[in-house]
């Protein structure tokens, strides 16, 4: 075992998590000496940040009409108004500098012809305030963050580390355990203060967007640290999702005016949303299909056994098609060989987004159980919930609240340790030599037991795909509750084939297995104990929203049985919730 | 469908066989991932977003390097598929190569926006002012994904384990063609050097391979030029400024949120 | 260089580089500019090896010239290859110029269009490599022919 000392740690290079790291390199200039290190499960460059494709909300142009009060209120009333309104508030004032920053380090945002830069429109927004590149805005902005990350000098890269369990010991963050998979060592970051940016869970899914390293891994660790998540129930369904594998078909192209067209050709979405139409926030946009398809008017793809809508794009002319979205092109000639400039797409809702996540305050400090701050411990990201975007995010919104929260964390931690110059924790060898044990001596090395890793896997992806999708209902969920408690029964019993110790992914996957069945429990626990339907989470059984009783946060905490929820109520500081009509 | 892997476990290294039904609108990363899961846990490879934009799964497919989410079953027109991991890289693991070298290379070009003024990188009031046109002389170079395909089909870096690679040049030229950029003094002692831009003789093989079009072939033509001119008739691109500050009232017909419920703080 | 290193890499190496395997034409004609390269400098040694007896006197130069008529038709045949080595490296030489140093027949940066055909690697550019192969092979025929006629055999 190898104990590595570093003043903050960082887990997860994303968007959130790079941005941290530069931020805090940024304000130190080596006047502390700071050494960060930044650990991730794949390359730096391989975070599923790359694939984000739409854009990125500011207010550019407040002479134009666009407003901070704009922006503000069409991100709450996205959200269903689950937002925490003072967040919400501050989040929006500092988005509008982060874009001009990141466009200082190399962005190639697409411009007006005068040189400004451009915006467009996009589902749920009063006003074009999306600043995209080409269409691929979340690879550009990584790209510009990790080259600017190379200038600094005080930091290491650990790639293909598998953190494994935060150390928390007396409410104060002690440290990472990681495996590293290129040797199999076991190490221990012992850092003084510490970051998780892991972003999202869609792996849980058959049909997602995501990437196949998303598997939820910063809240499976802080669940088992004992710390609380918040609102997991709120999972989004992207509504365009190339049909069969889930890849990402960008709302983009519903901002450049693309139309959502049933088995008979009609428009269907003005039966939902008849102002906004197609750009809808995702949640309507997904309950239109799946009724749509529930229905009947949903057109039967043979090869896959699915069925799907269309996305027609042939209207926009090849010229527009070839300077906003040409990935959208190469995705489809390439999966599937249908050429939009000819063809319309055939999509379905694939997972996309988690809104919920570890519960941090305004700041990004991580809170506890009974609500006071884990002394050296931050989220950004996806992987945290503050809660910006409520109960559904609007688009664009992902990628501002990566580079926000990353700019707030950097900060945050820069301050806490320039005040406070706390010491390198101290902790004693037998927790660092129980979580040693607990993964070489009881998972890799057991020889009993005959279970499959895989086949635990493919059972917990149909399961959630079946019953915990965009239209719930009570007796699906009861029967999720089930099925996963019995999964994760048979995976104590879980044997690996591969014993050696370089690059191991099967005992990688059968970790990454346990974090998984954990929040898929906490997200079927609380979508059946949540009787009302709001943004993201919606019940057959409880069609309306019901502000009375459920205005409020789910905390979910681990405990003996399965997850035990209590409940804290949301900040409303400038609008009360109104009824959402689009 | 028969696959033939190599293999490699630390000590020795041999070719295995496998036999897998698939369809031709499979990629070879749907067929590893059904080998790994159904036929032999301990095969290793990355893999990452299975859509062509992170670049984990590069790997030599048929002779040709490639990435393995990308390449359809269909279009290699053949009964046997033959991966092998990437080409002039250290093998640690069956299909898992080392990439520290690449890593190294790409950093010692200095890939990042310098200025001659530092300040203007770290306040942002207002953006440069660039044109689409000028966006396009450099935006082509800036959709490298770092897979490292390039480097395992160039013949040069098979040669020189010292020499950059065409993917650390591509970046070089990514910056030095921005016209934000002014540091092209700074990477020039790199760039200018026997194992800099000077090795590469147009093999072109890294454009051929490319699964994003960035074309570094083109790009190191174009930086020999830059550098030939810079060091002949001492001439080099000009770069832009910020904008100018707009303080402009907003319209009248603005879209207006409604009005507040509660009395905030710090409002405007 | 450092050789231990070099061994450790996969498929590494001088002779794995020059093999062109199924790629594109550029590599092709760099496998040949390498080669044609080596074969000129050996030949540059070689020459001035013999030019140098001159200096020595006639009885020197004479001897030199024994020893290469020696070697018979092998002696035209050889110089056959390096005449065409040297067209062939001349002409490849002269275009790699061009791209170089004045950036023609490589094309604008643009957006890149799926399917991402490099415009480095365009049809004006196969279309020069084309012309020059045919140029050069024509000019190395007729150099074969007047060596065959200088030799009497036809």
């Amino acid at each position: 075992m190898e104990t590595l000392d570093y003043d903050v740690a960082i887990v997860g290079t994303g968007l959130a998590g790079l941005r941290t790291a530069i931020e805090i390199l940024r304000r130190d200039k080596g006047k502390l000496g700071l050494r960060v290190a930044v650990i991730s499960k794949i390359y730096l460059m391989r975070s599923h940040s790359v694939s984000a494709e739409g854009g990125t909300s500011a207010v550019l142009y407040p002479e134009e009409g666009d407003s901070f009060e704009l922006m503000a209120w069409d991100t709450i009333k996205g959200s269903d108004f689950l937002a925490d309104q003072d967040a919400v508030w501050r989040f929006v004032h500092i988005a509008t500098q982060e874009i001009r920053l990141i466009e200082r380090w190399g962005v190639p945002w697409n411009r007006r012809d005068d040189g400004r830069i451009e915006q467009r429109w996009f589902g749920g927004l009063s006003f074009p305030r999306a600043t995209y590149a080409q269409d691929k805005t979340g690879f550009f902005e990584m790209r510009a963050l990790y080259d600017t990350l190379l200038k600094y000098e005080n930091w290491d890269r650990f790639d293909e580390n598998f953190v494994t369990s935060i150390v928390i010991e007396n409410n104060e963050f002690k440290g990472f355990t990681a495996i590293d998979l290129k040797t199999g060592n076991f190490r221990y970051f012992r850092a003084k203060a510490g970051v998780i940016a892991t972003g999202g869970a869609g792996q849980l899914y058959r049909i997602t967007s995501m990437a196949a390293s998303s598997t939820g891994d910063g809240f499976g660790l802080a669940y088992n640290a004992g710390l609380p998540l918040k609102d997991m129930e709120f999972v989004q369904f992207h509504p365009t999702g190339l049909v069969p594998r889930g890849i990402l078909i960008t709302e983009a192209a519903r901002g450049e005016g693309a139309y959502l067209v049933n088995k008979d050709g009609e428009r269907f979405m003005k039966r939902y949303a008849p102002s906004k139409m197609e750009l809808a926030p995702r949640d309507i946009v997904s309950r239109a299909i799946m009724k749509e398809i529930m229905e009947g008017r949903g057109v039967y793809d043979d090869k896959s056994g699915l069925y799907h809508v269309w996305l027609d794009m042939r209207h926009l002319g090849k010229e527009r098609i070839e300077e906003r979205l040409p990935f959208i092109r190469e995705i489809g000639l390439k999966y599937l060989g249908i050429d939009i400039v000819n063809q319309p797409l055939p999509i379905r809702p694939t997972v996309h987004y988690n809104m919920g996540g570890i519960h941090v305050d305004i700041d990004g400090k991580v809170l506890n159980a009974s609500g006071s701050p884990v002394k050296g411990l931050w989220a950004a990201g996806e992987a945290a919930c503050v809660s910006i975007h409520g109960s559904n995010r609007l688009g664009s919104n992902g990628t501002n609240d990566c580079l926000v929260y990353g700019y707030i964390v950097g900060n945050d931690v820069y301050n806490y340790i320039e005040k406070e110059r706390p010491a390198s924790p101290n902790l004693s060898q037998n927790i660092l030599l129980g979580e040693e044990d607990r993964i070489f001596g009881k998972i890799l090395g057991k020889e009993s037991g005959g279970e499959d890793v895989y086949q635990i896997k493919d059972e917990l992806k149909d399961t959630m795909e079946k019953y915990v999708h965009v239209y719930r209902t009570g007796s699906d969920l009861e029967k999720a509750v089930i099925k996963i408690k019995e999964l994760k029964e048979r995976y104590k019993y879980i044997k690996l084939s591969d014993k050696s110790r370089t690059f191991n992914y099967n005992l990688e996957h059968a970790l990454e297995l346990g974090f998984m069945l954990d929040q898929a429990e906490v997200i079927a626990r609380g979508a059946l104990l949540r009787t009302e339907s709001r943004g993201a989470h919606a019940r057959l059984d409880y069609p309306n929203r019901d502000d009375a009783n459920w205005l409020k946060h789910t905390i979910a905490l681990k405990g003996a049985e399965g997850p035990l929820f209590s409940y804290i109520p949301v900040k409303i500081t400038m609008w009360k919730p109104v009824a959402r009509v689009y | 469908m028969k696959v033939r892997i190599r293999r490699f476990d630390g000590q020795k290294e041999w070719w295995q066989d496998y036999e897998i039904d698939a369809k031709p609108s499979d990629t070879v990363l749907d067929i590893l991932n059904r080998i790994r899961e159904k036929h032999d846990h301990t095969l290793a490879f990355r893999q990452s977003c299975q859509m062509g934009s992170c670049g984990s799964c590069g790997m030599v497919i048929n002779g040709l390097p490639a990435l393995a989410c990308q390449t359809r079953i269909g279009e290699l027109k053949t009964e046997s598929i033959r991966l092998e991991p990437l080409y002039n890289y250290k093998v640690i693991k069956d299909l898992v190569v080392d990439l520290t070298d690449f890593v190294n290379k790409h950093r010692s070009v200095k890939p990042w926006m310098i200025r001659k003024n530092p300040e203007e990188l770290e306040e942002a009031s207002m953006e440069f002012q660039v044109t689409p046109d000028q966006n396009l002389t450099f935006v082509q170079f800036d959709y490298c994904i770092m897979c490292g395909v390039c480097l395992a089909a160039c013949p040069t870096v098979a040669i020189d384990p010292l020499f950059l690679g065409p993917q650390a040049l591509g970046q070089a030229y990514r910056y030095i063609a921005d016209p934000r950029d002014e540091g092209f003094e700074e990477r020039i002692e790199v760039l200018d050097d026997s194992h800099g831009v000077w090795r590469c003789h147009f093999a072109g093989a890294c454009s051929y391979v490319c699964p994003k079009g960035v074309d570094p072939a083109k790009a190191i033509q174009y930086l020999k030029k830059e550098i030939l001119k810079y060091r002949l008739l001492h001439k080099k691109k000009a770069s832009v400024k910020p904008a100018e500050l707009v303080q402009k009232a907003p319209p009248a017909n603005a879209p207006k949120p409604p009005p507040f419920d509660f009395k905030i703080e710090g409002g405007e | 260089m450092d050789r231990e290193k070099e061994e450790k890499r996969y498929k590494s190496g001088l002779l794995r580089s020059l093999w062109p395997y199924n790629f594109n034409v550029e590599r092709y004609t760099y496998t040949l500019h390498r080669i044609t390269g080596v074969i000129l400098i050996l030949y540059l040694i070689a020459h001035v090896f013999e030019i140098y007896h001159l200096a020595l006197g006639p009885a020197a130069w004479q001897q030199t010239m024994a020893l290469l008529g020696s070697l018979g038709i092998w002696e035209k045949i050889g110089l056959w290859i390096i005449a065409g080595s040297a067209l062939y490296h001349g002409a490849n030489g002269l275009r790699l110029i061009l791209n170089e140093a004045f950036g023609i027949l490589l094309g604008k940066p643009v957006l890149p269009e799926y399917p991402y055909t490099p415009t480095s690697l365009s049809r004006n550019q196969k279309i020069a490599i084309y012309v020059i192969v045919l140029i050069v092979e024509a000019l190395w025929i007729w150099a074969g022919i007047y060596l065959l006629w200088g030799l009497g055999i036809i």
